[in-house]
């Protein structure tokens, strides 16, 4: 294979090169994080820190309320993941193996609003919000959250149903199983791996929220951990040796649950051409 | 048959049987939330763009189209609406023009090229507001890495206040969402590259075609339907890319980085004009709409084949 060969070494250099250049910001989080303060405002910047430390990362917790911000998170992001699920399943059973009048419409219609930008609705939904009293609440989040997912995660719970044999769950009904049963005992066993994707995705879009934490959210104890990073920044003696540490703090659990689902979600999201 | 059969049953007893209703029963959770939190704060919305508003958003009267007239006038408004286009279309071209050289990179079988996917992704995985916050580090006129290196590195020896100008403002912010979309772009192509099957290499290389011809006769036409979807969905995602602009700039300087979903939710959240906001958020509306059926319509046909 003549042409694939001798391209070989270009695309190793080139895929390098290309990674090098991509990952820079991460690079700078790392390098940044690493440093003294002295270090970080000196001109011109170094690449590498002299003598890395990991002082900031202790430093977070104390002077920067780290703490607070990430219970925040794990109470929105576990809210909207249950919130999400109790909606998700049950609905995503529905359009997938029951037949009813609008199905078809249905699922059309979650396709669709899955790609609407919440900040078509924020007016009126700021105004929702502080009718049912759940403005700066982690329950108001939690809804805000669960309402933007949701189309999403029926669609890919959806499909997981969909590729369960019909046979299986037939044979359950005529053995005397009720169709709940069926679908607490033998749908959602099965389709467990559906399920944790749906959930790790709700996950991850609410500890990644910026926007209804924006809005909705005053007090700073129930600040969510990527707003109280811009926040941090706003100020105008911004730490970023401390934000840079922060940032990495934030980002390993959504790295790491991501690359869980990484397969699952792009062939969700591009169709059944892919398969995950 | 199964048609037939529907069509003869009677309407009532399609929509009022047991299994149905069961249907009604499961969806119903789904169906109060989305209509609570989603559809009546649209038709809400709709409602304040057609109406006043004083400064704490209360309706004071109907005024039919005149918000969207005056929105209309706006020279600013044009303005804004073109940005939002070419910004949308220069970014997805060249996430689709990366995208597509990084699928092409990991098409090839080399020794790491796992861990090179698994790194490729890092900007995707990332929350999009902290990656915009690292870029505003990387961005910094003084302590920043990005012009530490280009200057030490003689490549430029004045670089700009990256978000401080313009034009150098608007580079910045689309180079950080084309950043964030490239990973997508290139996992979708990549699997729809090792979805063509070897055969068709093989026989193209016996025939010896070159790599160009190889590229535009088989990988092209066999990812076409992705790289159709793919760029669709980068689209809707590019064109409601609030947090890296509002992060990095806040659509700043003087405006120069605005795009439709930033404007409107300045006018509404920092100078409270929520009638005008409302009936720039209607345009956005249909805007996202006619891109979204687009792509439902194209994901569905895709399913259906």
């Amino acid at each position: 294979m003549k042409w694939r060969n001798r391209g070989k070494p270009f695309a190793v250099i080139l895929t390098i090169l290309l990674l090098l250049f991509l990952l820079f910001p991460f690079f700078v989080m790392l390098s940044t994080m690493l440093k003294s303060a002295q270090e970080v405002y000196q001109t011109p910047p170094a690449w590498l820190p002299k003598k890395p430390q990991f002082v900031n990362l202790v430093r977070l917790w104390k002077e920067f309320d780290f703490g607070v911000f990430f219970k925040s998170s794990l109470i929105i992001a576990f809210g909207t993941t249950i919130l999400n699920t109790l909606v998700t399943v049950p609905a995503a059973y529905a359009v997938a193996r029951l037949r009813f009048i609008g199905r078809k419409a249905i699922l059309y219609l979650f396709l669709v609003i899955q790609m609407f930008s919440p900040l078509i609705v924020l007016i009126s939904l700021f105004k929702t919000m502080a009718a049912l009293k759940l403005l700066d609440t982690y329950l108001g989040l939690v809804l805000a959250n669960t309402v933007f997912t949701i189309a999403f995660t029926i669609w890919m719970m959806n499909g997981y149903f969909r590729s369960i044999p019909m046979e299986i769950e037939e044979a359950a009904l005529i053995d005397g199983c009720t169709r709940v049963q069926t679908i607490t005992r033998i749908m959602i066993p099965i389709a467990v791996p559906g399920l944790v994707t749906t959930m790790i995705y709700s996950f991850i879009a609410a500890w990644n929220e910026f926007l209804f934490g924006l809005t909705f959210i005053q007090s700073r104890q129930r600040m969510p951990l990527v707003l109280s990073l811009y926040n941090f920044v706003g100020r105008w003696t911004t730490q970023w040796e401390l934000l840079n540490a922060a940032a990495f703090v934030a980002l390993i659990p959504v790295l790491v649950l991501f690359y869980i689902i990484e397969r699952r979600l792009v062939a969700g999201l591009a169709g059944g051409a892919i398969k995950a | 048959m199964a048609e037939l059969a529907e069509s003869i049953v009677p309407l009532r007893q399609r929509l009022w049987n047991s299994e149905a209703r069961l249907a009604y029963l499961l969806l119903a959770p789904a169906v109060v939330v989305l209509l609570a939190f989603m559809f009546y704060p649209i038709v809400y919305v709709f409602l304040i763009a057609f109406s006043k508003t004083n400064r704490i958003s209360q309706l004071k009267g109907f005024v039919g189209f005149k918000n969207f007239i005056s929105l209309f006038k706006d020279k600013e408004f044009w303005q804004i609406t073109a940005r939002s286009l070419y910004w949308t279309v220069i970014a997805v071209a060249v996430k689709t023009l990366l995208g597509m050289i990084i699928a092409l990179l990991l098409n090839v079988k080399f020794a790491g090229r796992r861990i090179a996917r698994m790194l490729f992704i890092i900007p995707w995985a990332s929350a999009v507001p902290i990656s915009a916050i690292l870029w505003r580090w990387v961005y910094h006129p003084d302590y920043g890495l990005l012009n530490a290196t280009l200057k030490a590195g003689h490549v430029w020896s004045h670089p700009p206040v990256w978000l401080g100008y313009p034009l150098p403002a608007f580079i910045a912010c689309i180079w950080v969402d084309i950043w964030i979309g490239i990973p997508f772009m290139a996992l979708v192509f990549l699997a729809g590259m090792q979805a063509i099957s070897e055969d068709q290499y093989e026989s193209a290389y016996l025939d010896g075609v070159s790599w160009w011809q190889k590229f535009f006769y088989i990988t092209l036409p066999g990812i076409r339907h992705l790289v159709l979807i793919a760029t669709l969905l980068s689209c809707l995602w590019t064109f409601n890319d609030f947090n890296v602009i509002f992060i990095l700039t806040r659509g700043g300087p003087a405006g120069a980085t605005d795009i439709l979903i930033t404007k409107l939710y300045l006018s509404a959240f920092e100078f409270q004009k929520f009638s005008p906001a409302s009936a720039m958020a209607v345009v956005t509306f249909f805007i996202l709409t006619a891109l979204s059926v687009l792509y439902a319509r194209i994901y569905f046909r895709q399913e259906q084949t």
